[in-house]
């Protein structure tokens, strides 16, 4: 079967000033459609860096990033951000919602972008919000939301678009036990259910023991998995 | 998008007002200006057709002639006639200007007489105007005339005195009494100088018995009357049935100073309302990118989540517009209103309306807009909103999603 996302000899190095990082030194990994995958690893090992490189965020300083046979690491701005819309989902750590937007138009923004019509782009928001348990919120503003429902929200607005993939880092770090467990069984469903492929990046057990496969990361390189 | 970008735009109330108000109060001035220039243009125009007629017919070549004689209209009562079929709704008015010497009993001045045989309700708004004492001399007393105030006091002469005419060359007796019925007070100092008024029949017998130098056609006063899609036909129906022996003028033609006037008021007007433009498209800058600054990272998420580069600057540029707008639908109603309350007539004060009067400005003066001006104006908001906003909006564009999300104010 052919990788739905793959690296080769992947390499990151943050220059700030004069002073050189190497967040990734060669990672070679392979991540098949329908994976339910997590990269886990210590702080600092290249984590969220590897997460950013697989959707198209950041540009790799060498190596090879492909996505369903296309090489990505050398598309523009724009193809790169039709990438993104059509095919990938983001959770991000710090929840990123966009502040002067409710719940309801957070979890519809990216299928606005995609230009679904306001109608039925509410109704998916909302049955994605209503999965998480947040429905009840759509109307509140982030400011007006604890860091869990905010994450909560941050979650609806991935899985409401259906991406091929979704890349979530550190998802059920702000959930309480019980939303946690709903979220991944709700990963879960949309995985089997749906065909979308997740990978996440987590310390959380909770999720570690319900993935299908554990890529370890130790100071930027592909430990086990 | 519409409601992410109007939202934004108020998340900084005060910075935001600030620039609604300098979008505000440039609309203002544009509406304002365009309706003070209105009544001036409109106020010109109807001053010069009330007192030159809409169209003038004359003998073709009359500008290059030096001879008296040859820019006659001769047997004038006949052209008369066929002009009054040609345009039976115009007042049709002959008038004999004759170069002539008035003398009063110790001083001489080179005049222009001006022989006129107005209908009543032109001779009766003309004497409204213009008539500072006596009364206008009367259509069979050839022996009467009026003159400009100046005239008067330079020739030394007053109500009841009486003034010699010395038109050597010409047709008619070349020499003749009057009697001073009517003072002037015309607002050119020159004209006021120069000209002395009779009737018809006292030019002609003084030097052209029957004929004229032109006839105005006098067309019922109002601003569609003025206009070129209402005189080019007329102008093109009068010179078929006057034959190529006349020359048929517009009033722009007969005035082309006025047209230049014309021509040059729009763009220098124009030039200051970009000038307060600018001042409101600084203020807009001002606010869009130091709202850009402080949601740096909101837009390294919407990027992340997948919108282009084209998607980032519509939305930048829609911010830009939506203020602009936002102050255009402010500044215009005030506009609307002042422009409203003008528009039922003002006047300069002191000296400001003394100039006016000797540009040939009436005194009391009317606003009016056109909607041209309106959609002049809008242009300039919008041009206002999306160059003030490309910048800041291309800068947005730029920014790569990750560092963006990284970025702390």
């Amino acid at each position: 079967m052919e990788p739905i996302l793959r690296v080769k000899s992947l390499k990151k190095i943050y220059r700030l000033d004069s002073v050189e990082t190497e967040a990734l030194r060669g990672v070679d990994l392979e991540i098949l459609p329908l994976d339910f995958l997590a990269i886990a690893g210590p702080s600092g090992s290249g984590k969220s860096t590897l997460l950013h490189l697989l959707g198209g965020l950041d540009r790799p300083t060498d190596g090879e990033v492909w996505f369903t046979g296309q090489r990505i690491d050398r598309l523009d701005r724009n193809q790169l951000a039709d990438l993104r819309l059509w095919n990938i989902g983001y959770v991000f750590q710090a929840y990123n919602l966009i502040p002067v937007l409710t719940a309801l138009e957070n979890a519809a923004f990216v299928l606005e972008l995609r230009g679904v019509g306001r109608a039925q782009r509410e109704k998916v928001a909302l049955e994605a919000l209503e999965h998480l348990g947040v429905a009840e919120l759509a109307r509140r503003r982030p400011n007006q939301l604890s860091g869990g429902q905010q994450q909560r929200v941050a979650v609806a607005r991935a899985l409401a678009a259906e991406p091929k993939v979704i890349l979530a880092d550190e998802p059920t770090a702000n959930l309480d036990s019980k939303t946690g467990l709903a979220l991944i069984a709700h990963m879960q469903h949309l995985n089997r259910e749906h065909g979308i492929t997740f990978v996440f990046s987590t310390h959380d057990p909770r999720l570690l023991e319900q993935v299908q496969r554990i890529v370890h990361l130790v100071d930027g390189q592909v430990a086990t998995g | 998008m519409f409601a992410l970008s109007w939202r934004n735009i108020w998340r900084q109330r005060t910075r935001s007002i600030a620039a609604v108000i300098a979008v505000a109060l440039a609309v203002l001035f544009a509406v304002i200006y365009f309706g003070l220039v209105g009544a001036v243009v409109t106020g010109l125009q109807s001053n010069l057709t009330e007192s030159l007629g809409h169209l003038q017919v004359h003998v073709r070549g009359y500008r290059e002639t030096r001879e008296f004689r040859e820019a006659l209209i001769r047997i004038a009562a006949v052209a008369q006639r066929r002009l009054s079929a040609a345009v039976p709704a115009a007042d049709v008015v002959p008038v004999l200007e004759v170069p002539a010497l008035l003398s009063g009993e110790d001083r001489a001045r080179g005049v222009l007489l001006a022989g006129l045989a107005q209908p009543a309700a032109i001779r009766e708004r003309f004497a409204d105007r213009y008539l500072a004492a006596g009364r206008l001399p009367v259509g069979d007393r050839a022996e009467e005339i009026a003159l400009g105030g100046a005239l008067a006091r330079t020739l030394q002469v007053s109500l009841g005195g009486t003034v010699y005419a010395y038109a050597p060359g010409t047709d008619g007796l070349g020499a003749a009494a009057y009697t001073v019925v009517g003072l002037l007070h015309l607002p050119d100092p020159i004209v006021d100088a120069r000209y002395a008024q009779l009737s018809l029949a006292g030019a002609q017998e003084l030097a052209a018995p029957d004929a004229v130098s032109r006839f105005e056609l006098h067309l019922p006063q109002s601003a569609a009357a003025s206009g070129e899609a209402v005189l080019a036909p007329l102008r093109r129906d009068l010179a078929r049935a006057m034959g190529a022996a006349f020359e048929v003028e517009t009033w722009r033609e007969v005035n082309p100073s006025l047209s230049a006037l014309e021509r040059i008021i729009r763009p220098w007007v124009m030039t200051f309302i970009a000038f307060f433009f600018v001042l409101a498209g600084l203020l807009v800058v001002n606010t869009i990118y130091l709202s850009l600054v402080e949601r740096i990272r909101e837009f390294g998420i919407i990027t992340a989540l997948g919108a282009g580069r084209g998607r980032v600057i519509r939305m930048v540029l829609l911010e830009g517009i939506l203020l602009c707008v936002a102050g255009a639908a402010v500044g215009m109603t005030l506009g609307l209103l002042v422009v409203g309350s003008l528009a039922k007539g003002f006047s300069y004060p002191g000296e400001l309306a003394e100039m006016q009067a000797q540009f040939g400005i009436p005194p009391v003066l009317y606003a009016s807009i056109q909607p041209a001006d309106i959609v002049i104006t809008l242009v300039f908001v919008f041009a206002t909103g999306i160059l003030a906003a490309l910048w800041p909006a291309w800068v947005a564009s730029r920014l790569e999603p990750v560092e963006a999300m990284r970025f702390i104010p």
